[in-house]
């Protein structure tokens, strides 16, 4: 009965725990798609989420959260390739403005200048080959 | 007669200064044509070229980091 209830109640706590965690993770990840469909935040030819105004504390942190990780993974894929972290960042780039920037959301280029991204393909730098290749 | 000559006289004056417009130009960007004209383009296409390559040699490999981490690639 004891054990019964002891179980019950870890399982209680646990799942409590699981949800909290969820609501945090929740509450970021919304925070940033907030962002990117206010047009607060947008993705950039350099291969890293830029700031479109100036944002607030809590989604600045976000923000520079995923762009630490990523420039970890472009620098570990730059190593393993013998190319710089740039590069790799520069073609992350390509490849974000390409296929995974949606219409409506904004984006940057190499002029610096913020645009809203239509229902046509962004026009890429001259380095990136857009397609599959 | 008058008018014409007249006419005439400011129809030379329009093109003694049209020469002499372009003789200052000219004397004036002899110089700079010479340095501008050739060396600018042929650098930027170089390094278009090289980038280029890199960029395809990577492509694949960061199409794939992409889809591994969507986390970092919120959209």
């Amino acid at each position: 009965m004891t054990n019964h209830r002891k179980t019950l109640s870890a399982i209680l706590g646990a799942t409590l725990l699981l949800g909290l965690a969820g609501t945090a993770i929740g509450q970021s990840a919304s925070l940033i798609s907030q962002a990117l469909a206010a047009g607060e935040i947008g993705e950039q030819v350099n291969g890293y989420i830029g700031f479109r105004g100036t944002p607030s504390g809590a989604l600045r942190d976000e923000v520079d959260a995923i762009n630490i990780k990523r420039r970890a993974i472009y620098t570990a894929l730059a190593e393993q390739r013998g190319k710089s972290p740039d590069v790799v960042a520069a073609t992350a780039g390509c490849e974000t403005l390409e296929k995974r920037v949606l219409a409506g959301r904004v984006y940057k280029l190499n002029d610096g200048i913020w645009r809203v991204k239509g229902a046509g393909p962004i026009a890429l730098p001259p380095y990136c080959v857009p397609g599959d290749g | 007669m008058l008018t014409k000559a007249g006419l005439g006289g400011y129809a030379g004056g329009m093109k003694q200064a049209a020469l002499l417009l372009m003789a200052a130009s000219v004397a004036a960007c002899g110089g700079c044509v010479q340095i501008q004209a050739p060396d600018k383009p042929i650098e930027i296409n170089l390094n278009v070229n090289i980038k280029q390559e890199v960029v395809l040699s990577l492509k694949k490999d960061v199409s794939e980091l992409i889809k591994d981490n969507p986390g970092l690639f919120p959209q």
